[in-house]
């Protein structure tokens, strides 16, 4: 559950962006003949609907009802005593309130028009109980699945998304610099206050703790020694935008080797061998709702095509003179032609 | 004297359980939202994408990520669950559900992705019932780590009370409990706060308010060990407490003591929440427990910081010995604005063992 700082920023996040976005979604619902957009969220697949109008959940589940050429409904299962800070924190054009939501949402839609055509985002992912009470909300709505849909216009990065993963993306490197040499949980307890500090919406923190016998980050519990070399992977929300950044604590002439590796074969994504050399590679972005899900990498057998002009959080592993090196970090997908580039400058003071 | 086994003490239990009831493989569903159920079985606490757990007495249980990085955690966090990974994991999971070729059910059946129940031959017997007995009545195992989290939700209140000050923005105060949090080595924490007067309906996630002289400050804090939640609810006012802002406070002190002396064996959620209620009616205050001003007057805790059941007039879930509980009758005040103050309680056969420590009080902090 998120317990950082949810919160909207009119500069950051200007009405004018949200209103292309809704604008451009009510174009491509028009183009594909549907009638009305839903989008499911909760605190673990909020992405799409933060997309659209600003809003995270900090816990429970809401759906956004977005009929064609009409401002968005969220449907949220939180009580209404938080309507005022749902409004506050997104651009929504009504917010009704109620435990059933996927019932609540098909009888608006149908009340509109009985067999209207319904697009759903991640329609597989929906939990039943909800496409159950859609389907009782609206017994002759046509439930569709939108995901390819919905996918394809966020696919490319907005500038205004893009400056939040750049703040994100800041927060975890200020984050990651605190290295003073102490206990892991005294380091974990510093980047997590100075990510929290800086407003991020979360902060996730896991830890490989000792690189030299395992390479697998965890989070951390209880006390876990750390070895002479170890790395530290922070995952930024900030404002509705993820990013991944990791850093290992090893000599610094290596690490700087290993970032200068790491950022050549980033440049040569998407390349399916960008990464030769490397023990281990993942590309994340987000398609739908998920902020972070996985796209290419060395475990992932049907890769997905990236999108020009795609935010992705990218984390490598390789070998450096014997040195185990773990890193990641955001990068921007080139248009057709250009070459991705990270988001930050990987060195550490 | 050997240390329990926490993870397989719930393996045990689900299994006699799933046995009673002709089950011979469970799938459990879980996401950062409601990971409970998942972590009950596979004890992998998820934050990210789907997770599903099939459990049953022929092998380890077997764990199904779609996400690579919850793969990967999943490999090093859980002992004695296989993890496998698929970004399409709905469709993994519905094939291997089709080659089980036993009797299978599954928890929560209407959590499940809707994509795997429409691609699995058969129908899912719905075991959620089952599985929110076993999630509610704990074990002793359980119920140790418990009374560990909440001493860890007194200690963080304790800081909590330290970071509170004027000109402090709500979420650096939480900044700071999380950090305390991690230093101790608790990986996980649910928090809401609140600031100022009448203005305050009820809690958030933190903001960029800033705390003023005279606000009433308001949190719900609740660390959580291996997995469980445990919880505690405190009010304080920077600087001193008006005379209104004490009276307010007496009522809900009263309501707490009286929630709390309602929790045995036998006694329902709903005398609970009544006990808590008819003390706000004695003081005229009955239109601030309805669901206008307040969602619950309690509810379980446990691996999930909201868990069943839920202390309102409505649930008749009887109480026995080993369910863990928070008795909050937190609401809104007409005089002074919204108030809370909870503990985390376990039914024993006397009746409740008080997991938090705290004193009841409206703390002050320097203005």
């Amino acid at each position: 559950m998120r317990r950082g700082l949810i919160s909207r920023s009119p500069v950051e996040l200007p009405d004018a962006v949200l209103d292309a976005r809704i604008a451009c979604t009510h174009a491509a619902l028009r183009k594909a003949g549907l009638d009305a957009l839903i989008v499911y969220t909760n605190n673990t697949r909020p992405a799409g609907v933060s997309w659209l109008t600003g809003f995270v959940p900090y816990w429970s589940e809401a759906l956004l009802v977005l009929v064609r050429d009409r401002a968005p409904v969220l449907v949220a299962a939180l009580t209404y005593r938080v309507k005022s800070w749902i409004e506050r924190t997104s651009r929504v054009g009504e917010v009704i309130h109620t435990q059933r939501i996927g019932l609540e949402a098909a009888r608006m839609i149908a009340g509109g028009k009985a067999d209207a055509a319904v697009g759903i985002a991640d329609l597989r992912g929906l939990a039943d109980g909800i496409a159950a009470d859609l389907r009782t909300g609206g017994p002759r709505l046509q439930l569709l699945d939108a995901t390819t849909l919905f996918e394809a216009l966020r696919a490319c990065a907005d500038p205004a998304e893009i400056a939040l993963a750049m703040q994100a993306t800041s927060i975890a490197r200020q984050a990651l610099a605190e290295s003073a040499g102490e206990s892991l949980g005294a380091i974990t307890a510093k980047v997590e206050k100075t990510a929290r500090m800086l407003a991020a919406e979360e902060v996730y923190i896991a830890a490989a703790p000792d690189l030299g016998r395992d390479a697998r980050l965890r989070r951390i519990e209880g006390d876990i020694e750390r070895g002479e070399s170890f790395a530290l992977r922070v995952s930024v929300a900030y404002k509705g935008t993820w990013v991944r950044l990791v850093r290992s604590f090893v000599d610094p002439a290596l690490w700087q080797q290993a970032a200068a590796q790491f950022a050549a074969a980033v440049a040569r994504l998407p390349q399916p061998n960008a990464f030769d050399g490397f023990s281990s590679w993942l590309v994340e972005g987000c398609r739908v709702a998920q902020p972070l899900e996985p796209l290419m990498g060395s475990r992932i057998a049907a890769p997905r095509a990236l999108a020009p002009g795609a935010l992705v959080s990218v984390q490598g592993s390789l070998s450096v003179d014997g040195q185990l090196v773990l890193l990641g970090a955001p990068a921007l997908l080139g248009a057709p032609g250009e070459s991705p580039g990270l988001l930050v400058d990987l060195r550490f003071e | 004297m050997a240390e329990i086994n926490i993870t397989e003490e719930r393996r045990r239990h689900l299994l006699g359980a799933m046995a009673e009831s002709s089950i011979d493989a469970m799938l459990l569903y879980g996401n950062a939202w409601q990971g409970d159920y998942l972590r009950y079985g596979a004890d992998f606490g998820i934050l990210e994408g789907h997770g599903f757990a099939l459990v049953s007495s022929a092998g380890p249980a077997e764990l199904f990520l779609d996400s690579v990085v919850e793969a990967e955690r999943a490999e090093v966090e859980t002992s004695g669950a296989t993890v496998h990974f698929d970004p399409d994991v709905v469709r993994i999971v519905a094939a291997r559900v089709d080659a089980a070729g036993v009797r299978l059910a599954a928890a929560p059946l209407h959590l499940l992705p809707s994509g795997l129940l429409a691609n699995c031959d058969e129908p899912l017997a719905d075991a959620t019932a089952l599985v929110d007995r076993l999630l509610m009545h704990k074990l002793p195992a359980e119920i140790a780590v418990l009374r560990r989290a909440a001493q860890l939700a007194d200690d963080a209140y304790a800081v909590f009370r330290e970071a509170v000050g004027v000109g402090r923005r709500q979420y650096e105060a939480v900044a700071d409990v999380e950090a305390y949090l991690r230093r101790r080595g608790c990986p996980d924490n649910f928090m809401i706060i609140g600031s100022g007067g009448k203005d305050v309906l009820g809690m958030t996630p933190p903001s960029e308010r800033r705390i003023a002289r005279g606000d009433l400050v308001t949190t719900e804090l609740t660390p959580a060990l291996q997995g469980y939640f445990a919880q505690i609810c405190r009010t304080l006012v920077v600087g001193t407490a008006s005379d209104a802002q004490r009276r307010a406070f007496h009522v809900f002190q009263e309501a707490l003591k009286a929630g709390v002396a309602a929790v045995r064996p036998g006694a329902t959620a709903a005398d609970v929440a009544r006990a808590e209620n008819d003390v706000f009616r004695k003081h005229g205050l009955g239109d601030y427990t309805t669901s206008k001003w307040t969602r619950v007057r309690g509810h379980g805790i446990g691996l999930f910081c909201d868990s069943k059941p839920h202390l309102l007039e409505e649930v008749d879930t009887e109480l026995v010995p080993g369910m863990a509980l928070i008795v909050h009758p937190n609401t809104y005040h007409p005089d002074v604005g919204y108030i809370v103050l909870g503990d985390a309680v376990v039914v024993t056969e006397e009746g409740a063992e008080v997991l938090c420590r705290t004193a009841r009080d409206l703390f002050e902090v320097a203005a």
